[in-house]
């Protein structure tokens, strides 16, 4: 049978799971909307999602590159350029809204990578809780909890080259371990819930109990991690560029304070080039905090005020 | 970090008493741990010498680079030249107005009928930096060492198989089986102490060059007496030297790892004097009355070098790049005049031939009606007509014999000021001729590496040079390949150009071959020269005063080339005598006060909450 | 299981890690693309005898399995083999500079958790109060700031333009006594100011968040109810149990303030490990890169151990576990 299709007026049980799986949806969805935090962080991430996506469409690619970029060179913000221009002649304003599009990028697909070694990882873990599989997984992600994730960062980078791809690849890499620790703690508490053990009874097979009713449970958490990674993920990325190990070949805005630092932007006084930046990407990471905070608050009833 | 919430740890609670003792425990233990660490901060700060009288005079330098080695057979980054070059003589020296040999170590050398033998005098009574005299063997010794043990880059100093004589202390004959000039030119050969260097005498290359922590004993006006890796150096007044006796006392070398901290300390009076700025940098400089920009006269010049592909069996380049009008093209795409501006703020100017402008008898400076214009279009046309047309619609030209694409592999070395970001320009620049370019920062060991594989298309690299032509014209010749070559370049009108000059005694006669090689260099184009950048120094005027540049007055105000200007500085007021300077930094008075401050707040705070707690009971 | 099992067992996991931690790094290094001895020859111009002699030197033309087993020999005997570029004994540069660091990050992180935790606490009690919602703002605000802008803003503003600060390094030499102290106190204060406000964020929420999870619990109603005086609810019962996970979180996230400490270093010349490892990473030094590695994961381990060793003895529900 079709999902939601009604036979004889009465529902099929898939229709009726995600039905009640959209009403939970939309009781969480008027929680956030009450939440502050939440909801005044979400503003702030549209509106940066929103400058990524669109914005590029609006600058002339010529004025970018640094061969035929011809503005002023080093120009404090002014009515044709509010944002000033660096040392190529390349506005500030266009650079932070390409920017915009690379920070943010890299943030969302390194945080995904996470997301996805971390959950497989702290499933499976949490799943075949105190079996060989799991001694085995956790002390993986022990291992990897405990090594300095700028140690790693460094020498992954140093032995691969830092580009765009590979900056993404080395933060999932150095990250998935503290998403794998929260999943499989939540895995293990779903473990023990007795429709699992009834489900089991019934013969379902390990892939079933995951997909069907592991996997849904964990996700809420895992969704409120993902949005703290994504806050992560940019954070690493700036400190990353400002050692020098950024992607090399797309400009972002940690590759930004990197380059105005290095040219010498804080003695100079060239303070449009350095500032901007670092205020874009603290505004970003501050809304997805804020929405990571407000998801968990909403998602864990012990959060909310009494 | 992230900001997950710690997972509870179960039901109940843990025994109260025991964690709040554990608490306080804690606290107690970061409180004496915080107490320990500020304590103990002095003795990992590294050897400090005690303090030096007050009334020595200290010249203090800021570098960004660190010192590697004092080991003058392995110099090769920027401070260590430094320390070299204070610490020992050459025979003869630069003369600081133009580079020409000046007396030193010898008071002059004499050439024979046929300048196959020259005699040179030494002064009497020489003597190092321990008190042991100095004589004529030492310097025998020394170039001996180098022949012998062929280390590369003085090489090309002695030629056709010099043999000395000392036949007494003061005197050393210089047997050449040619005529030559070269103990005149003068040998940039640092004279070392043949009882220090003389246990390695015929040991391996590699062990010769990681020899270190050899005594400090040179015979030029400071040596070095103190090294704190990371944090930098000091070098001491040599009671020995023979020359006039500096009013500096000691000069301490401060690392900075960047130039912006480096400025600040400048502004701020914590140095004298600071070394290699960035062109963004003299901004903020500029409004300080107190100090002073010197903008020295290029002596270095920004490469793009071509590869050729003879370095060895697996070496890789487009064979496209062996047809002159490609690279000529490339050549005409590329404006020198937008890199002297937006690369280097203006402190460069645009490039043309390969020996410097601060060798200013020998540097070629091409009329314009010989120089190669900028001049995209005509490149499109010469591409156009040699038959590179873009087959596929990519925007990247093919080459109609192989069929691959016009694509250059160009490594940019990151520790060349300017490198990386001309390369970004360049790139902008290829793609309008339909020449594609994959730019690669590295560090210089990396660029080494693409060196001797000679895997690469093309690399933007630099190349210093020396007084003397010799050497530059030198490292392009065919039989320098594998050696000092960039890319492998055979050129048989060169190479005779070369030979030539070589030989030629008239300077007026060795000027006009040295042009007409720089010209072959020109129109061959081996390599583009890319843009001649300055290099500036900056110091406090109220400080020291007495600077010699070198060579002349647009040259260096420190070593360099020589070390007249250290030895001239004079202080510039009776402050300056003592040694603690820099007016930032808070008088410890108010450190106390804060800390006793803090200490009050902290216990005002304690004592309010439990009077609320009480309240509350 | 007794407290002395829970030590033994937690002894062996940290030998464990360690393990896994140095065969890590000899294989990530192995793989590198280029080799090391051919970027030593290009830069010294050497000979092919002399390359040889190098390679044979650092037994570089055995098999990997027995190059493994010199490694894991050599680093337990301190060894840690050459600087690329200075050719300097990678152990004795580590220990030269590692007093700068721990003194930074000893610092920063005293400051942080102690003003942290303390904000935390008053926080979570109050939740809601006007406390709580401006210092709950303001660490997400401190959390969300990358540490090395925040370190560039604070010397333009306190170094560059008002001179107040020296502008870097560790002090300007030649002082003894309590002159050098407070030449050191002035070259501290800035990098120091900036780890600190650059965590103190985080610190003060996790412990906000913990005092929440706790205050939700059925002991603290149940002593409510019992009618225990405010005041010593919560220095008896919340902030104890609260303090608990956070004390572990801190440690665990000491790999984190590692990362902030090379940033700090590089932007105020403090010369450190953070530095050197920066400036290795920008001469791609390899083996100075590799001892970092080491040492730094190593600290981390040490100290999740001492953190599991404390914990352990505070908190006997874990042993048991």
């Amino acid at each position: 049978m079709a999902t939601g299709e009604r036979i004889d007026g009465v529902r099929s049980p898939r229709a009726l799971v995600w039905e009640r799986r959209r009403a939970a949806a939309g009781a969480h969805w008027a929680a956030f909307r009450h939440n502050r935090q939440g909801t005044v962080g979400l503003g702030i991430l549209t509106l940066f999602v929103a400058v990524a996506v669109a914005g590029p469409m609006f600058i002339d690619q010529a004025s970018m590159e640094p061969a035929t970029a011809d503005g002023p060179l080093l120009a404090a913000p002014s009515l044709a350029y509010p944002l000033g221009t660096d040392n190529f002649g390349r506005s500030m304003l266009s650079l932070m809204v390409q920017g915009a599009r690379i920070s943010l990028l890299v943030g969302f697909t390194a945080a995904m990578g996470t997301m996805l070694i971390g959950a497989s990882v702290g499933i499976t873990a949490g799943y075949f809780g105190g079996t060989r599989v799991d001694t085995v997984l956790n002390g993986v992600t022990n291992w990897f909890l405990v090594l300095p994730w700028i140690a790693l960062a460094i020498a992954l980078t140093a032995v691969i080259g830092p580009t765009l791809v590979n900056v993404i690849v080395v933060i999932a890499i150095t990250s998935w371990a503290s998403t794998a620790r929260v999943v499989r703690s939540q895995a293990l508490s779903v473990k023990e819930r007795p429709f699992i053990e009834r489900s089991r009874a019934l013969g379902a097979g390990h892939r079933h109990l995951i997909t069907r009713h592991v996997l849904p449970n964990v996700f809420p958490i895992l969704f409120a991690n993902a949005v703290l990674m994504i806050a992560l993920a940019i954070l690493s990325e700036t400190t990353l560029s400002i050692l020098g190990l950024g992607p090399a070949d797309a400009i972002s805005w940690g590759r930004i304070i990197d380059d105005s630092f290095s040219a010498g932007a804080l003695s100079a006084g060239w303070w449009w080039w350095l500032i901007p930046p670092g205020l874009a990407i603290m505004s970003v990471t501050l809304s997805f905090t804020m929405v990571g905070f407000a998801l968990d608050e909403v998602l864990s009833p012990r959060l909310r005020s009494r | 970090m992230t900001l997950e919430r710690p997972a509870p740890q179960g039901r109940g609670s843990a025994p109260s008493e025991r964690r709040a003792r554990g608490l306080r425990g804690a606290l107690v233990l970061m409180a004496v741990v915080a107490t320990a660490l500020a304590s103990t901060a002095a003795p990992f700060a590294g050897a400090q010498s005690a303090a030096p009288a007050s009334e020595d005079l200290a010249l203090r330098v800021g570098v960004v680079s660190d010192l590697i080695t004092d080991n003058p057979w392995a110099v090769s980054a920027g401070s260590d030249w430094v320390v070299v070059t204070l610490q020992y003589d050459m025979m003869l020296k630069f003369a600081s107005e133009d580079l020409s040999p000046a007396p030193s170590l010898a008071t002059g050398c004499e050439e024979n009928a046929n300048s196959t033998e020259w005699t040179c005098t030494l002064q009497e009574g020489l003597k190092w930096s321990d008190g042991s005299p100095l004589t004529s063997r030492d310097i025998a010794f020394t170039y001996r060492f180098v022949i012998d043990n062929k280390i590369p880059q003085y090489k090309s100093y002695f030629p056709f198989n010099p043999t000395f004589e000392t036949p007494d202390d003061q005197t050393l004959i210089w047997k050449s089986e040619e005529p030559t000039f070269a103990p005149d030119m003068p040998p940039w050969v640092y004279i070392v102490p043949e009882k220090v260097w003389a246990p390695y005498d015929g040991e391996a290359l590699s062990a010769i060059k990681a020899v270190g922590n050899t005594p400090s004993i040179g015979s030029g006006p400071f040596t070095l007496t103190e090294w704190n890796p990371g944090q930098g150096w000091t070098m001491e007044r040599n009671p020995y030297f023979w020359g006039e006796e500096p009013e500096v006392d000691r000069i301490e070398y401060r690392l900075y790892s960047n130039q912006e901290a480096m400025i600040t300390a400048l502004g701020n009076g914590e140095i004298d004097f600071a070394d290699g700025l960035k062109p963004s940098l003299i901004a903020s400089v500029e409004g300080n009355e107190n100090v002073e920009v010197q903008r020295v006269v290029s002596d270095w010049w920004l490469n793009l070098a071509f590869n050729f592909g003879g370095q060895g069996a697996d070496a890789d380049a487009l064979p496209a790049l062996h047809d002159i009008t490609v690279r000529q093209a490339i050549a005409m795409a590329i404006d020198k005049k937008a890199i002297a501006e937006k690369v280097y703020q203006g402190t460069a100017t645009p490039g043309d031939t390969i020996i410097r402008p601060a060798s200013a008898y020998w540097h070629l400076d091409l009329p314009a009606e010989e120089e190669i214009a900028y001049d995209p279009v005509a490149a499109n046309e010469l591409l156009d007509g040699a038959g590179y047309a873009d087959t596929n619609d990519d925007g990247i030209r093919e080459d109609p014999k192989t069929g691959e694409p016009l694509e250059l592999l160009i490594p940019a070395s990151q520790d060349t000021t300017g490198a990386v970001e001309s390369g970004e320009l360049i790139d902008g620049f290829l793609q309008q001729i339909g020449v594609g370019v994959d730019l690669r920062p590295v560090s210089d060991n990396k660029m080494g590496d693409y060196w001797g594989a000679g895997n690469f298309d093309a690399y933007i690299w630099y190349w210093s040079g020396d007084p003397d032509p010799n050497y530059q014209l030198f490292v392009f010749t065919s039989e320098q390949c594998g050696a000092w070559s960039d890319g492998c370049w055979k050129d048989p009108t060169f190479d005779a150009l070369y030979e030539e000059q070589r030989a030629e005694f008239d300077r007026a006669a060795r000027q006009e071959l040295v042009f007409e090689a720089q010209r072959r260099a020109y129109e061959q184009v081996p390599s583009v020269v890319l843009a001649y950048p300055g290099w500036l120094q900056a110091y406090r005027s109220d400080r020291f005063t007495g600077w010699v540049p070198a060579p002349g007055a647009d040259g260096y105000l420190m070593p360099g080339y020589n070390y007249d200007s250290v030895v001239a500085l004079r202080s510039v007021s009776e402050s300056v005598a003592a040694s603690s300077g820099g007016s930032s930094g808070i008088p410890g008075w108010i450190w106390l006060v804060a800390g006793v401050g803090l200490v009050a707040v902290i216990v005002v705070l304690s004592r309010r909450g439990r009077r609320r707690e009480l309240d509350e009971a | 299981m007794g407290s002395r099992g829970y030590v033994a067992r937690k002894l062996v996991q940290a030998g464990f890690t360690l393990a896994f931690v140095l065969t890590f790094n000899f294989f990530l290094f192995r793989v590198l693309p280029g080799d090391p001895v051919g970027l030593l020859a290009k830069s010294q111009r050497l000979t092919e005898a002399d390359v040889a002699g190098l390679r044979a030197e650092l037994g570089l033309d055995q098999p990997i399995g027995r190059q493994y087993l010199t490694y894991v020999g050599q680093t337990l005997t301190g060894n840690l083999g050459v600087s690329l570029r200075t050719a300097r004994d990678v152990t004795a540069t580590i220990w030269s500079r590692i007093g700068p660091t721990v003194l930074l990050v000893g610092l920063g992180t005293l400051f942080s958790t102690v003003i942290g935790i303390w904000i935390g606490i008053k926080g979570g009690w109050r939740r809601g109060s006007r406390f709580d919602t401006s210092t709950l703002y303001g660490s997400l605000a401190l959390y969300s700031i990358p540490e090395g802008w925040l370190g560039m803003l604070l010397l333009l503003a306190l170094s560059g333009a008002l001179g107040l600060f020296p502008a870097g390094g560790f002090e300007l030499g030649g002082r003894t006594g309590t002159a050098r102290f407070v030449d050191v106190l002035d070259h501290l204060f800035l990098p120091v100011l900036t780890l600190t406000l650059g965590y103190v964020g985080q610190y003060a929420i996790i412990m906000r968040s913990s005092m929440i999870d706790v205050l939700g619990e059925e002991y603290v109603t149940s002593a409510r109810a019992k009618g225990v005086p405010e005041h010593l609810v919560r220095r008896r019962h919340v902030v104890p149990n609260a303090f608990l996970p956070t004390f572990t979180l801190i440690f665990l996230n000491f790999g984190f303030v590692l990362g902030g400490a090379i940033v700090v270093e590089a932007v105020f010349s403090w010369p450190g490990l953070g530095l050197l490892t920066y400036e290795a990473i920008n001469q791609l030094d390899f083996p100075v890169i590799q001892g970092v590695f080491l040492v730094s994961s190593a600290a981390v381990v040490v100290f999740n151990l001492l953190a599991d060793v404390t914990y352990g003895y505070l908190d006997p529900r874990v042993r048991a576990a």
